[in-house]
C-alpha cells in the first residue's frame, strides 16, 4: 500500500497542452474518483500514473519513489481496463495468474493466490473459461481479479463499469466498495459518472479542461460546489440556475420577474442562484412556477416547471396531487441557496 | 361474396407471376456467369480427366479410346514423375516455412513506430507487381555466376563464385531465394494487417501486469497471431503449389531436372513431348493431393482458431 503524489503535472501532445498543471495528494488507502466530461483529461492522468502515457512536466510519486522513468512494470500497480483488456487466449486462471507468472512466483503460490481472488469475486466456477465465454459482467469480475491477486501498491481503474448495462453497473459498484473496505488498497478510479464517484469514492476530483476544478468529499462537493461547473456536474437531476440583478432582497430576472431571496444581498450586483431540484418545497408563497410535467416515481416526483420561461426542476418526496398548466410556489432554506458569480463562475460565500 | 372469390383468384394469379418473374430475372442475372463458369472452369477440368483415361489421338486432337487406368500406371511407373514430385516437396517445405517466418518476423519488426515506415511497407510491393517470368530473368542475371551481383559480392568476403544453376543444390536454392524474394512481401503486408488489428490494451494490461518485450511476443503476440498464421500459410501453399514460372524462367528445371517442380513436368509432358493422356493423368493427381491436403491444411487451421 502506497501514497499518490500528483505535482503540477502536466501533459502536452505536439504543443498543444491536455493539462495544464495538475496536483493530487492521494494518502494511504484512499479511494480516490477522478470526475469530469470527456477530454478533461482524467484518462490521461490515470494512464500517466499507470506509465502508459509519458509525463511532459511535473513529477508522479508512488510511495517515496518518483516514477516518471519507471516502467509500468516496475511501478507496482494494476489496472482495470474500460474493455476490461483480458488476454483472449487464455482461461480465467491464466489471466488471473500470469502477472505472477511473470514474477516468477512458485505455481502453488499462484494457484493459492488465484483461488483466493476467485472465491473474493465468486469466480471459483468459471476459472477454466475463456473470456469469450464469459458475459460482460463476469469479464469485469476476471479483470478485477487480475488486479487483485497481484496485491498492488495501488489499484487503477479507467471507466469499468460503463460497457455494463444500469442494473449490473449497480451490483458491480456496491461489490467493488466492499472490495475496497476489505482490501483498503489505495484506489483512483476515472469516471465520468458523478454517481459513481459519489458513491464509491472517499473523495472525488473534478476535472474539467484539464484543470481540477474542486476537489473533496463526495458530500462537500454537493453541498458547497465551488463553481458553476461543479454544482451543474454534481448531483441527479442537476442543480436549476436563475440569473439576474440583485434588488432590495429580490433577484430580478432579466423580463423583470421579482423572485425573493431568502439572504440578503448587496443590491445591484449581477448573481446566478443555484437551488437543487430536492431543495425546493412546494408552499403558499414563493417563486411562482408554471407547472409543465410530473414524473412520479413512486418514492418521489419530479416536477418540470417554468420560472418566466426558465426551466425549472423540482424533486419531491413522496406523492403530489400537482397537475400540469398549475402555478405553483417554490421556496427553499436560505441554507440551500448557492450564489455564483456569472463572470468567474465561482461560487460567492454567503455571510452568516 | 362472388366479388371476393375473384379478387382472391387474381391475387393468387397475380402472386404466381410475380414469383415467376422473380425466378425469371435472378436465373437471367445468373446465367451468363454461370455459363462462363462452366466453359472455363467445369469443361476443362472433366475433359482433362476424360482424357486421363482414353487414348489421346494427335491426329484428330481430340480422347479416342478409354483406357482406364492404364495412364496412370505409367505416370506411377515413371521414375521421372516421383523425382519431379520429390522436386517440388522440397520447394514446398523450405519456402513456405521461409516466407511465413521471414514475413511475420518483418512485419513485427517494421510495425515499430518509426519514420520512413510507410515508403519501406511501400517498397516491399514491388516485387510482388514485378511478372513472374520478369523477377525469374532477373533474378538470373544477379545469381549469374560470371558476373553476377551475388557472386561479386560473395567475392568480397571470400566465398564462391557459386555455380548458382550449374550446381543441383545450388540451384533449388536460387529457386526458393526467388519465390521468397516474391512471396514474403505479400505475407508481410497480412501479418502487418494481423498486427495493427491487435487490441491494444491487452498488450497495455500485459506490460503493468509486469511482461518484458520477449515474454509479451511469446505469451500474448504469437498465440493471438496463430489463426492469421495458419490462414496465411494456407494461401501461400495455394499459391505456392501451381510453382511453374518462376522456375520456367529462371532454371527451366534444370540441372538435370534438379528444380523441375510438377507443373513444369507436366507441361514439358504434354506441350514438348505431345503426351497428353499422361500429362491429364498427373494433373488430375496433382488436383486430387492438392485438394486432399488443402482441407487437411483449412481443417487444422480452424482446429488452431478454436484453441486460441
Amino acid at each position: 500500500m502506497s501514497t499518490v503524489e500528483i505535482r503540477n503535472v502536466r501533459k502536452s501532445y505536439g504543443g498543444h497542452e491536455v493539462l495544464h498543471g495538475v496536483s493530487i495528494h492521494i494518502p494511504d488507502g484512499e479511494f480516490v474518483a477522478l470526475v469530469g466530461p470527456s477530454g478533461c483529461g482524467k484518462s490521461t492522468l490515470l494512464r500517466m500514473i499507470a506509465g502508459l502515457e509519458d509525463i511532459s512536466q511535473g513529477e508522479i510519486a508512488i510511495g517515496e519513489r518518483v516514477v516518471n522513468d519507471v516502467v509500468p512494470r516496475d511501478r507496482d500497480i494494476a489496472m482495470v481496463f474500460q474493455n476490461y483488456a483480458l488476454y483472449p487466449h487464455m482461461n480465467v486462471r491464466q489471466n488471473m495468474g500470469f502477472a505472477l507468472k511473470q514474477r516468477r512466483v512458485s505455481r502453488s503460490e499462484i494457484e493459492a493466490r488465484v483461488q483466493n481472488a476467485a472465491r473474493i469475486l465468486g469466480l471459483e466456477s468459471l476459472l477454466d473459461r475463456k473470456p469469450r465465454a464469459l458475459s460482460g459482467g463476469q469479464r469485469q469480475r476476471v479483470a478485477m481479479g487480475r488486479a487483485i491477486v497481484r496485491d498492488p501498491n495501488v489499484f487503477l481503474f479507467d471507466e469499468p463499469l460503463s460497457n455494463l448495462d444500469a442494473k449490473l453497473r449497480g451490483e458491480m459498484r456496491s461489490e467493488l466498495k466492499e472490495l475496497h473496505q476489505r482490501l483498503q488498497t489505495t484506489t483512483v478510479y476515472v469516471t465520468h459518472d458523478q454517481i459513481e464517484a459519489m458513491t464509491l469514492a472517499d473523495r472525488v476530483v473534478v476535472m474539467n479542461g484539464g484543470n481540477v476544478e474542486q476537489e473533496g468529499p463526495p458530500l462537500e462537493l454537493y453541498d458547497r460546489p465551488q463553481s458553476l461547473f461543479v454544482a451543474a456536474f454534481i448531483g441527479s437531476p442537476p442543480m436549476n440556475f436563475l440569473e439576474g440583478f440583485v434588488a432590495s432582497g429580490a433577484l430580478v430576472l432579466d423580463n423583470g420577474e421579482q423572485l425573493n431571496l431568502p439572504i440578503a444581498l448587496p443590491a445591484g450586483d449581477r448573481i446566478v442562484a443555484g437551488v437543487r431540484p430536492e431543495h425546493f418545497t412546494i408552499s403558499a408563497e414563493g417563486w411562482p412556477a408554471i407547472v409543465s410535467v410530473v414524473e412520479p416515481t413512486g418514492s418521489e416526483t419530479q416536477i418540470t416547471a417554468r420560472i418566466a420561461g426558465h426551466v425549472v426542476r423540482v424533486l419531491i418526496r413522496g406523492r403530489t396531487d400537482v397537475k400540469p398548466g398549475e402555478t405553483i410556489h417554490l421556496s427553499t432554506a436560505s441554507s440551500h441557496l448557492h450564489v455564483f458569480d456569472p463572470g468567474s463562475g465561482k461560487r460567492r460565500e454567503i455571510g452568516g | 361474396m362472388v366479388d371476393e372469390r375473384l379478387t382472391r383468384a387474381s391475387a393468387s394469379h397475380s402472386r404466381f407471376a410475380r414469383k415467376f418473374a422473380d425466378l425469371l430475372s435472378r436465373w437471367a442475372f445468373m446465367v451468363p456467369a454461370a455459363v462462363l463458369l462452366l466453359a472455363v472452369l467445369a469443361y476443362p477440368i472433366f475433359y482433362t480427366i476424360e482424357i486421363s483415361f482414353s487414348r489421346f489421338d494427335l491426329a484428330t486432337f481430340s480422347a479416342v479410346e478409354w483406357v482406364g487406368w492404364e495412364n496412370y500406371a505409367h505416370v506411377l511407373d515413371d521414375y521421372r514423375f516421383w523425382e519431379s514430385m520429390k522436386v517440388t516437396v522440397v520447394y514446398l517445405v523450405f519456402a513456405l516455412p521461409l516466407q511465413i517466418v521471414l514475413g511475420f518476423g518483418i512485419a513485427f519488426l517494421i510495425n515499430a513506430e518509426w519514420r520512413g515506415r510507410n515508403v519501406v511497407r511501400a517498397l516491399f510491393i514491388i516485387p510482388m507487381v514485378v511478372a513472374p517470368v520478369v523477377a525469374g530473368g532477373l533474378w538470373r542475371m544477379i545469381l549469374d555466376p560470371l558476373w553476377g551481383m551475388v557472386n561479386y559480392v560473395l567475392g568480397l568476403v571470400g566465398l564462391g563464385p557459386l555455380d548458382w544453376f550449374g550446381d543441383p543444390t545450388l540451384a533449388m536454392a536460387a529457386l526458393i531465394i526467388i519465390d521468397t524474394w516474391r512471396w514474403t512481401p505479400f505475407v508481410i503486408l497480412t501479418a502487418t494487417a494481423a498486427l495493427l488489428a491487435l487490441p491494444r490494451d491487452v498488450f497495455e494490461a500485459a506490460e503493468i501486469d509486469g511482461a518484458n518485450w520477449w515474454s509479451k511476443l511469446w505469451s500474448i503476440t504469437l498465440p493471438l497471431l496463430v489463426p492469421i498464421i495458419a490462414a496465411t500459410f494456407v494461401v501461400r501453399w495455394l499459391g505456392a503449389v501451381k510453382m511453374f514460372d518462376i522456375a520456367l524462367a529462371a532454371t527451366y528445371g534444370g540441372p538435370g531436372g534438379a528444380t523441375n517442380v510438377i507443373n513444369l513436368f507436366i507441361y514439358e509432358e504434354a506441350f514438348r513431348s505431345l503426351r497428353f493422356a499422361e500429362s491429364a493423368a498427373m494433373a488430375v493427381i496433382i488436383l486430387v493431393v492438392t485438394m486432399v491436403l488443402t482441407a487437411l491444411f483449412l481443417r487444422g487451421s480452424r482446429l488452431l482458431e478454436e484453441r486460441y
